[in-house]
């Protein structure tokens, strides 16, 4: 009995793994991704998406594209982080014929393993394509920018007036509302993200986008010459952060605040501000919000223009893969999807109604747009975005951003915040340009 | 038949552990070896070449105070949360086995955390203690509970110890139920006969006759606590200010989001043999105690 | 006499008393954010960000986190898969390890040292350690990622050193030496009084290895995100992914997928119990 029981019990564990190995249609091993045809002799690609927030509509967009062009598209998605993906996908043979990565990740990959763009019909399009070594290899998919974001409701219930933000360039003028504000009823009107990606990444690196020489002030940096609590950029900046953190909702414990929680009280009204960018929509519109919201440049007590723009710039960046794992079909088919994305009316409107992308390219008109991202194009469209600095350190956001996290919670002040990062710096490789 | 010639030795071990050996080495050994390899180049995760660089990661794992910082808070939390993990554990493997009503219908529910991945368990967590904890300590207007305990740097370790033991205390209380299954109700009923109270027959008849429980219990809570990584992950991601990143996770992070390749392979090989030496130290001191006991 | 029985169940009465209210305790606390994914599974996003707590949130009562989890992540094609590799894996695990813990055991042989001391060793290399050099043999030198057979086969060789451990434990304990004796003097090979005699006498630890085994790749994320490429292979963990990640969790459906995913695996351990309880085989010998 017991061995008829084990018998048995053999006989299946092999048939499954059998059947494993036999069911396994489709899509083939990573050694015959060359020039994978589908059954029916369709050329296939594949896509990696890394904007977690169009994932739902890349795909929808994959069987459509399918179906009326006759590629098999299939788009995937990844919770590690874009490096560290690739770094897998490429160890094991089996790259994506079309990867959407950050622009560092371009810098990093191109030399090896992105075909050469230059030529194509939508670069003339566009300011925001990136090139190595004379080549084009990076395709930008949209336009984000980060600022201040405001819900002009909230100011408009506590004060009666219409929001305007043009009011409130200067860090003065900001803080007036805010005491406004509070006065009228709205007891913290301001949120702060406490993910080190937002302050390290996004907040911190504004200090140095905002500098007149940008290369010059990170290799100073460095060489550990930088002089940073003296340095007027930082010295506004913070004095701006610790506005924000002042009035923070969750000023008893900025750094327990959770970018839900901070996000539904900013949709709804609670708060009036947060910084951001205006991916943060894609958080907002699951709760009850409102229109009447937008991005504006951080409010600073300074005069060198940087209080009239935001900071962004092409976001998010395609290349096609150029080793042998892929062929040319696929290669062809992957150049013919971008210039699908921007030249065709269906690739508009992709881009900008269904994922409601800002869009990186000229021809592109967009009205649909989300609040946010309307601001975003507003200030693109008027020249007024200061450009994102693309070759920081990896380990920047994730280091700095605990040292900022340090300031929040009170445990070193803004001098101390200063020398950490400073000797982060001068203590890190460069990274090579 | 000579059961100690060469052929019958090969033979034998063959049909029993041939299968194993190929597959154990193709698996394992041998990827851990060309990762050994790989500590010594400069790679960077993507490229195809692989410049080759001696012990210079090894001079750089030296010179990276995180990654010993790290290490340092992955022993105390490993040794809080082994031995609270392992005390739990036992107390419900004797309660469970003291022949209550419906203990059958605890085991299971002592054992549901575990038919969880790591992953999605530390978002339940986080869940809460950022959101549930909080709303009942607003509600109750409890001060130490209204704001989230994984904002504080010794807050976030308790709760990575509470997780922890959430997670294994059902585990090895299967394996301590075995063990208490394994002592023979007539050795205990003899105790129970000559006087000995309940507490005495545990400490002087089960606990004696449940070393290799203990052995193994220790064994896996200790490398499993050595080498966490998804509730870490998934519950703190080192927050605040890094002040959580364990071991496994700087390894991570040094050799994906840093892109330290080599560097990282190197640390987490440093790991590895922390890990064995405790180990092994764990198993030999526990095999001595079972062999007088 | 009749006094001291009395008393003695009353004291007995009184103990188990005490240890059903310290259990009941103990239960609620281990259930606690079981209860809480319950109360939130059936809430919108907006309410459950709102309050966790509240039995029924502002925007009412709703079912829609699982119809949208289970299609997003093709529940029924991930759930095929995970099962495959599940079963698969196991048994083949439990039957590699227990045969291989039983020539260990039974014989001082160098190889079996050997062979065991790397399977202990084995069992605290960081899995991250691992990571690249697999990827980079099985895809980039044999090519033979994306398939379930691959994973399969990993999924096996990281699980037999634990397994053989377990294994090897019960067997050097439980299983009496004189039964295999006897075994061979009635002119049992090896083999025979192994899958007669040994192999049935392990079945709690086959139950134990089974269920920590099954729970361990049912669940796997990092092994199947690496061999798994392809989507219509992706494991439910995989396919669960979406719903989770550094800049934005979805709590609802991760609850609905969790429940989802966790059913399978419960109703293998309610039914394996029963082995497990059956207990380890004390007094086969006397």
């Amino acid at each position: 009995m017991k061995k008829k029981l084990l018998a048995v019990s053999l006989v299946a564990a092999m048939t499954l793994s059998l059947t494993a190995c036999g069911g396994n249609g489709g899509g083939g091993g990573g050694d015959t991704s060359a020039g994978a045809n589908a059954a029916d002799g369709k050329v296939a690609i594949t896509i990696f998406n890394s904007k977690i927030e169009v994932q739902e509509q890349f795909e929808e967009m994959a069987k459509e594209y399918s179906a009326s062009k006759g590629v098999d598209v299939e788009v995937y998605y990844s919770n590690d982080t874009v490096a560290a993906h690739m770094a897998t996908r490429y160890s094991s043979n089996d790259p994506y014929t079309l990867s959407m990565v950050d622009a560092k990740d371009i810098y990093s990959l191109a030399k090896e393993h992105a075909v050469d763009l230059t030529g194509e019909e939508w670069i003339d399009k566009t300011d925001y394509e990136i090139s190595v070594d004379g080549k084009v290899v990076g395709f930008p998919v949209c336009i984000e920018a980060r600022g201040l974001i405001y819900n002009a409701d909230a100011v408009k219930t506590v004060t009666g007036k219409d929001f305007n933000p043009d009011e409130y360039k200067t860090l003065d003028a900001f803080q007036g509302l805010l005491e406004e504000l509070v006065a009228g009823g709205m007891a913290a009107p301001t949120g702060v993200m406490k993910e080190d990606w937002s302050l390290g990444g996004h907040y911190l690196a504004e200090v140095y986008e905002e500098q007149p020489d940008v290369n010059g002030f990170v290799s100073s940096l460095y060489a550990g010459s930088a002089d940073l609590a003296n340095n007027a950029k930082w010295n506004s900046m913070m004095d701006t952060f610790d506005t924000l953190l002042k009035y923070n909702y969750a000023a008893n414990s900025p750094i327990a605040a959770e970018r839900e929680i901070s996000e539904q009280k900013l949709a709804e009204g609670e708060i009036a501000f947060m910084f951001g960018g205006n991916w943060d929509w894609s958080m907002i519109n699951a709760y009850d919000y409102t229109e009447n919201m937008g991005m504006m440049p951080l409010p600073q007590n300074t005069d060198d223009g940087s209080n009239e723009k935001l900071v962004g710039g092409g976001s998010k960046y395609m290349f096609i893969d150029s080793s042998d794992n892929t062929s040319d079909a696929q290669r062809e088919a992957a150049k013919d999807f971008l210039n699908w994305l921007v030249l065709e009316e269906e690739g508009n409107k992709f881009l900008t109604e269904k994922c409601a992308l800002v869009p990186a390219y000229s021809n592109i008109s967009a009205d649909s747009l989300d609040p946010l991202s309307k601001s975003v194009k507003k200030y693109a469209d008027e020249g007024k975005l200061i450009g994102n600095y693309d070759y920081l350190p990896d380990d920047h956001f994730s280091r700095c951003g605990a040292s900022i996290q340090k300031y929040m919670a009170g445990q070193t002040d803004r001098a101390g915040l200063a020398a950490e990062i400073e000797s982060y710096w001068s203590s890190t490789t460069p990274v090579a340009q | 038949m000579n059961t100690n010639s060469m052929s019958y030795k090969c033979k034998n071990f063959l049909m029993f552990a041939g299968v194993t050996t190929i597959i154990f080495a193709a698996v394992v050994i041998i990827p851990f070896l060309y990762g050994l390899y790989l500590t010594f180049t400069s790679w960077d995760g993507v490229s195809a070449n692989k410049p080759f660089v001696g012990i210079a990661n090894y001079l750089s794992t030296f010179s990276d105070a995180a990654y010993w910082q790290a290490l340092g808070r992955t022993l105390i939390y490993s040794l809080i949360a082994v031995v609270l993990v392992n005390v739990v554990a036992f107390t419900l493997a004797f309660l469970v086995t003291s022949g209550v009503k419906g203990q059958n219908f605890f085991r299971a529910g002592f054992f549901i955390p575990n038919l969880i991945g790591g992953i999605v368990l530390g978002y339940i967590w986080k869940f809460v203690f950022n959101r549930a904890f909080v709303a009942i300590g607003n509600a109750l207007s409890i001060d130490a509970m209204s704001t989230s305990w994984l904002a504080t740097t010794n807050g976030a370790m308790f709760c990575l110890i509470i997780v922890s033991v959430w997670q294994y205390a059902g585990y090895m209380m299967l394996i301590y139920v075995a063990g208490f299954m394994s002592v023979s109700e007539d050795v205990l009923e003899a105790a129970r006969i000559d006087g000995c109270t309940n507490l005495q027959s545990i400490v002087h008849i089960s606990v004696p006759l449940m070393v290799s429980s203990f052995v193994q219990c220790l064994f896996l809570t200790v490398t499993r606590c050595f080498m966490v990584y998804d509730v870490n992950l998934s519950l703190t991601n080192g927050e605040p200010f890094n002040s959580s990143v364990m071991a496994a996770m700087h390894v991570y992070n040094q050799a994906f989001t840093y892109k330290n390749y080599g560097t990282g392979q190197a640390e987490a090989l440093i790991l590895f043999i922390v890990c064995a030496v405790v180990g092994v130290l764990q198993v030999y001191i526990g095999k001595k105690a079972e062999v007088s006991a | 006499m009749d006094d001291l029985n009395a008393k003695a169940a009353r004291d007995r009465k009184i103990r188990h008393t005490v240890e059903i209210v310290v259990l009941i305790i103990l239960f609620f606390c281990f259930i606690f954010p079981f209860i809480l994914v319950i109360i939130n599974v059936f809430k919108v996003k907006a309410d459950i960000t709102t309050n966790p707590l509240s039995l029924i949130g502002e925007h009412g009562f709703t079912l829609k986190n699982f119809p949208e989890a289970m299609e997003k992540m093709n529940f029924w094609r991930s759930f095929g898969n995970s099962m495959i590799v599940t079963v698969s894996a196991t048994v083949l695990t439990i039957l590699f390890a227990s045969m291989t813990a039983f020539v260990i055991v039974r014989n001082n042989w160098k190889a079996c040292g050997a062979l065991f001391g790397l399977m202990i060793a084995s069992m605290v290399i960081p899995f991250q350690v691992l990571m690249i050099p697999l990827v980079s043999l099985y895809g980039g030198v044999l090519g033979i990622l994306n398939h379930r057979a691959t994973l399969i086969f990993m999924h096996v060789g990281f699980s037999l050193s634990m397994a053989t451990f377990m294994f090897h434990g019960a067997i050097r304990t439980n299983v009496p030496i004189a039964l295999e004796e006897a075994a061979t003097i009635d002119g049992c090979t090896k083999w025979q009084t192994y899958w007669r005699i040994v192999f049935p006498l392990l079945k709690p630890t086959i139950a134990t290895v089974a269920i920590i085994d099954a729970m361990a790749f049912w669940n796997d994320y990092l092994l199947p995100s690496l061999v798994l490429g392809r989507k219509e292979l992706y494991t439910i963990p995989i396919a669960t992914q979406i719903f989770y990640g550094t800049y934005s969790t979805d709590i609802g459906l991760v609850m609905a997928a969790l429940l989802l995913a966790m059913l399978p695996i419960l109703i293998l351990y309610l039914f394996m119990q029963r082995y497990i309880v059956e207990g380890v085989t004390a007094g086969a010998v006397k």
